[in-house]
């Protein structure tokens, strides 16, 4: 059972490799976004310094957005989707592979990345491990959250704006807390006490997410 | 000879217009049913009825006497789904896709039976490439191959021939000889396959069942 969760998560991860713009995508928009500020509300360091964990998390949370679509929607119209169902392997533990293996391959490069965009925003030593802890435990809900609305319209053919409607009041709580983090830590206060929040939220989603996602995915594939 | 699978009135609708109706299926190990009937008469859609994806507004499909959606599981275990698409990821190889394949139904990858499964359906030389690269007849031999990789009872192919060249109709008529001589059953949605083949023939759209 545990061999099949590693063998689809590591071709999992194979493919996203082999297509790099799969995952140099949202990567870029992080990059691309976060660098525009400091052109648009000009280079004054006090400002940036107070805009900074908006502006980080909120481009994070829309590059991860744009990624969530393409987690099933090549599996539906190559038919393979169809296998995975079949499986007699849990779903749940399916889906939990397909998503590790994109918060591995879609999220962690960003995460990886974004302390030199804090330091573009001159943020100090703090604010910057903040921002990776707060990330590290929120990029992974915000993937398992997105999961279950990709797989319910996965069979619609053109949903345009449907999915990030559906998902993003689920994101409110994880951005809240996310930049509450980085607040924080610009104020010198602990920021334990946020990340609590965020692993519990982690824990939760982990617990019912990949079921969710699987009945979300049953339901969605016969649109 | 008890019956395999049974399907009783079975009837689907799709935003209130009639899909299927009258659907009356008894088969027996060893048989084959061949699904007719014009493009759009609801040929796909009963087979994905029939492997369990969905369920029918009414009637009822029984497995060896038990209905299909209190045994999903062990029923879907027990079959082999071909859709009209493929199932293959385009960035892997071959090879890869069925390692990928056989690790979802079965246990543990057997590179021997994988070896055995390319050279029957004369894809030995193509085992590097990506699936990208193939054709749509290769597309297809490599999905037939996936029927071949572990047994099951019951397969449901949806157009298999489709886009196959004479050798591989030959190589897929031999598999599906070789899946009746082991008590298999098949249930094809064709327009290709002859008639000798099959044991029992349903027409959509006309709504007639013969044997």
């Amino acid at each position: 059972m545990f061999s099949a969760f590693f063998t689809l998560m590591q071709y999992e991860i194979k493919i996203t490799l082999r297509l790099a713009y799969s995952w140099l995508t949202p990567l870029l928009f992080f990059v691309i976004v976060v660098s525009l500020f400091p052109f648009a509300v000009g280079p004054d360091p006090i400002l940036l310094l107070k805009i900074a964990p908006g502006i980080l998390w909120v481009s994070a949370l829309l590059a991860i957005l744009i990624s969530i679509d393409h987690l099933f929607r090549d599996d539906a119209q190559t038919g393979y989707l169809d296998l995975l169902l079949l499986s007699p392997h849990p779903l749940s533990l399916l889906m939990l592979s397909k998503i590790f293996a994109h918060w591995l391959t879609h999220c962690l490069p960003l995460i990886i990345i974004s302390p030199l965009l804090g330091f573009l925003l001159h943020l100090p030593a703090n604010e910057e491990y903040a921002l990776v802890m707060s990330l590290l435990l929120g990029t992974p809900v915000l993937i398992l959250l997105g999961a279950i609305g990709a797989a319910l319209v996965v069979g619609i053919r053109s949903h345009g704006l449907l999915l990030p409607i559906l998902i993003m009041p689920l994101y409110v709580p994880v951005l809240i807390f996310g930049t509450g983090a980085l607040m924080a830590a610009s104020l010198n206060q602990p920021i334990n006490g946020y990340l609590a929040i965020m692993a519990v939220l982690l824990l939760l989603s982990l617990a019912f997410a990949p079921f969710l996602t699987g009945m979300a995915l049953r339901i969605g594939v016969n649109q | 000879m008890t019956t395999q699978l049974r399907i009783d009135q079975l009837q689907f609708e799709r935003q209130d217009e009639i899909i299927l109706q009258q659907i009356n299926v008894a088969l027996h190990a060893s048989e084959i049913l061949q699904i007719w009937g014009a493009n759009g008469s609801g040929k796909s859609t009963l087979l994905r009825i029939i492997a369990g994806f969905i369920e029918p507004h009414a009637g009822s499909i029984q497995w060896r006497n038990q209905s299909i959606f209190c045994q999903l599981d062990t029923y879907q275990q027990q079959l082999r789904y071909l859709g009209h698409q493929n199932g293959v990821k385009p960035s892997l190889t071959v090879y890869e896709n069925l390692c990928l394949y056989s690790a979802l139904t079965a246990s543990r990858i057997n590179s021997r039976i994988l070896n055995q499964v390319l050279d029957h359906m004369n894809l030995q030389s193509l085992s590097q490439t990506p699936t990208r690269y193939l054709s749509a007849g290769q597309l297809r031999r490599l999905s037939l191959a996936k029927l071949l990789l572990n047994p099951a009872p019951l397969w449901i192919l949806d157009e298999p021939l489709t886009a196959l060249d004479s050798e591989g109709q030959d190589f897929f008529k031999a598999a599906l000889l070789n899946h009746l001589s082991t008590e298999g059953i098949a249930i094809i949605a064709t327009h290709h396959l002859d008639l000798t083949l099959s044991t029992q023939t349903l027409h959509l759209g006309t709504l007639s069942s013969h044997v």
